[in-house]
């Protein structure tokens, strides 16, 4: 039987595929390779293909099933969650590298799982294009690596509430002192990668430009390690927009990390805000932002509670054994599309933290080096045998004769054999307590079928109805007409500058009215 | 095309590395095996949790390696702790004889590239390479004057105690790496991708960090490069 796929969904895939290789290249090979004295992170990263490989079919089709890839994206861009740029971006990459290892070693061939292989890739690309609707790529590297994902409604208060600093002040040394610690909290909690930080922007603010940082993650939630070392913390994603002059972020690439010319210095810091948000917000929420003391003194205490959690997480991860290592980090990577769930209503822990029975099988070759190798050899030096194309051919970035993802062969279309996909979800287990805690939301500690019930029943009035198709270019013809007051007014709602003051504010209006 | 399509590659080639292209290699061949006595159609034994290879396939390619004689090289600290029979042992920092003098007459045990650019820094030189040693100074603190000389880039294995450091050496990595992000935010002078030759635990050094930050993507330029020069 012929696939029902037709050939333009076909090309769709193996274009989506490519322009993800390609841009997968470039990010792995401006970096280094990834490592850790404390764990064994190649080897945990390979496996992580794999289990994204053999679950994502079925575990994206629930998400979808619950909700749209698009409304996914929709309600992702209107909160800081793990569902950002970078994890997004990502979703397709890791199931891609599943793919690419089992065709190297001959567990499949290039037209298995093929309506599998569609089904991720258009869900993923899909998910993208929405959450980075406002600038109509749908990666941050399509637009020259920038990411500008916020509207102006949210950017106008982000601007107009921010408090100033300079360098010395209580604010400002608390705010370089947070970023500091909260970084390495990060780092630990997930494994020694950079998951848990994003940052998007670079938006203009007059002659400067904000930044906006989030991290994700940080409380007791989705990583069963973090039940009990993170239980003081409050918030579970925190965002700070940091207003920075004399800098020009040149790159704020598909990862979310940034590059600044001349160089980051705190020191052009000079303004800055706080807030938390979540799967259940209507948007941002401002944390302690009255006065610049009182988000100084808060800034602190966090700080204060990141540095307790941090020793004792690394307390508690030294004395892991290697599986257990192995699988708490390919559980991080696997799971960048868990909040896609918690936003549908539908997570589940089973679901994200699992490592697939297909996957276990895989852990006794998974020794350090060839970990090390197996990766470097798919991500860096594009040099596996299944990777290798015609000898004429020049790749995007390397002109070698070869891609990081090799595409799907049309051949289905002129009855050549495939399979359709990878088959449901089997057994698995994990060498990790399971949790025992409550999931830290913004409406309080709740169990997982309490956080998908409310999941289920909401709506972020920001984007409830029609409003949620009402984006900037519409904003731009109907300034001032009573649906745009009214969902400027739902975005200001915890505003301390612009409470109620609508759409019709222009940059100098924000610039009289903010308060630094 | 009924078998696995990977044996009649047109383009294919060995693997980069040894490892990589002995495993990929043994698994061909034992899933070409398994088909081949299976009698199905590739559709029919693909997902088959009958045709599948099981955890002792693995153990047992894995195993053939070892036969060989070839040991793992480490990245880990666990995972030599847990199987030292499966790693080589731990190389330390070499030592030719040949360093050359800085222009206080001091020996130059090792160059790096700077993160960002601050004030020198004179201190002892402490190899942080292990948890029992990064827990050892969690418990106990952080020794003063502690330059901490790494042999990872990242950023976990020192967490609960970098922000002891008076400076660090990591050798490895780039600028842009876990560890250099880490110590830029924390003000802690940093030099990546360091090469030492005679560098000893203890040992009393200078470090130039207060040469301009190097540039990740620039080719290497010696000149550019922090000296670590030994005092004592």
């Amino acid at each position: 039987m012929p696939t029902k796929l037709t050939y333009a969904q076909m090309q769709d895939m193996n274009q989506w595929l490519r322009e993800s290789s390609d841009v997968f290249y470039f990010q792995c090979t401006t970096r280094t390779v990834q490592e850790s004295k404390l764990f064994p992170v190649n080897p945990y990263i390979a496996l992580s293909y794999y289990n994204c490989w053999y679950r994502y079919p079925e575990l994206l089709r629930k998400i979808s099933d619950a909700m749209s890839p698009e409304e996914l994206g929709d309600r992702a861009r209107e909160v800081s969650t793990s569902a950002n740029a970078i994890m997004l971006g990502i979703i397709q990459q890791f199931y891609l590298g599943g793919r690419q290892y089992l065709l190297d070693m001959g567990l499949i061939n290039a037209t298995d799982g093929l309506e599998d292989v569609h089904f991720v890739l258009d869900f993923a690309q899909r998910v993208n294009r929405s959450y980075h609707r406002q600038s109509s790529y749908n990666l941050n590297s399509a637009m020259n690596h920038r990411s500008q994902i916020l509207p102006e409604r949210t950017l106008q208060v982000f601007e107009a509430d921010a408090l100033g600093c300079k360098p010395g002040d209580k604010l400002h040394q608390a705010v370089v002192k947070y970023l500091a610690t909260a970084s390495q909290y990060a780092f630990l909690k997930n494994c020694e990668c950079r998951l848990g930080i994003h940052n998007s922007g670079p938006y203009k603010v007059g002659n400067h430009e904000m930044l906006v940082r989030d991290f994700v993650d940080l409380a007791e939630g989705d990583y069963p390690w973090m039940d009990g070392v993170a239980s003081e913390i409050e918030y579970n994603n925190v965002t700070l927009p940091v207003i920075m002059k004399d800098t020009h972020f040149n790159i704020v690439d598909d990862w979310g990390s940034f590059e600044a010319t001349p160089a980051y210095d705190h020191d052009n810091m000079v303004a800055v805000g706080l807030y938390t948000s979540d799967y259940l917000s209507n948007g941002y929420i401002p944390v302690h932002m009255n006065n610049a003391s009182e988000l100084a003194d808060y800034l602190d205490h966090m700080r204060d509670q990141m540095q307790v959690a941090t020793a004792n997480l690394w307390k508690r991860i030294s004395g892991w054994t290697r599986d257990q290592m192995i699988d708490a980090g390919l559980l991080v990577y696997y799971s960048v599309a868990k909040d896609l769930a918690h936003f549908a209503g539908v997570y589940s822990e089973e679901d994200w933290f699992t490592v697939e029975d297909r996957v276990q099988r895989l852990k006794p070759i998974m020794n350090d080096e060839y970990g090390g190798m197996a990766i470097a050899e798919l991500v860096g030096y594009v040099s596996l045998s299944s990777q290798q194309g015609s000898p004429y051919t020049m790749s995007k970035f390397s002109n070698a004769p070869g891609d990081m993802w090799s595409a799907v062969p049309y051949s289905p279309l002129a009855n050549d054999e495939f399979t359709a996909g990878v088959g449901p979800i089997r057994g698995g287990s994990t060498s990790l307590p399971r949790k025992t805690a409550k999931y830290t939301t913004t409406r309080g500690k709740l169990t997982a079928d309490e956080a998908n019930a409310l999941a289920r029943g909401f709506e972020p009035p920001i984007i409830e109805g029609p409003r949620r198709f009402y984006d900037d270019q519409w904003v731009k013809y109907h300034v001032g007409t009573p649906e745009a007051d009214d969902l400027y007014r739902r975005a200001q709602e915890s505003s301390i500058q612009l409470k109620g003051k609508g759409s019709g504010l222009n940059a100098s209006d924000i610039e009289a009215l903010r308060r630094w | 095309m009924s078998e696995p399509q990977i044996l009649d590659s047109k383009w294919a080639k060995p693997a980069m590395s040894e490892v990589v292209e002995f495993y990929h290699t043994a698994i061909r061949k034992l899933v070409a095996e398994k088909f081949a006595a299976s009698g199905k159609t590739w559709q029919e034994a693909v997902n088959d949790p009958a045709m599948e290879l099981t955890r002792a396939d693995f153990e047992k390619i894995e195993a053939d390696l070892l036969a060989t004689g070839y040991r793992f090289t480490m990245s880990a600290d666990v995972s030599i702790k847990e199987e030292p029979e499966k790693y080589k042992p731990i190389a330390g920092v070499g030592n030719s004889g040949n360093q050359i003098m800085d222009e206080q007459g001091r020996m130059v045990v090792g160059t790096g590239d700077n993160v960002f650019q601050a004030k020198d820094v004179e201190g002892i030189a402490r190899f942080i390479g292990t948890v029992d040693v990064v827990m050892e100074m969690l418990l106990g603190g952080v020794p003063e004057d502690t330059i901490a000389i790494i042999d990872d880039s990242g950023g976990t294995l020192t967490a609960p105690i970098l922000e002891g450091f008076k400076a660090v050496v990591c050798m490895g990595g780039t600028t842009r790496s876990h560890l250099g992000i880490l110590t830029r935010e924390y003000g802690i002078p940093c030099i990546m991708a360091a090469e030492l030759d005679g560098l000893g635990e203890g040992d009393r050094v200078f470090i130039e960090y207060s040469k301009p930050a190097g540039d990740a993507y620039a080719e290497r330029d010696e000149a550019a490069r922090v000296r670590i020069s030994k005092i004592a």
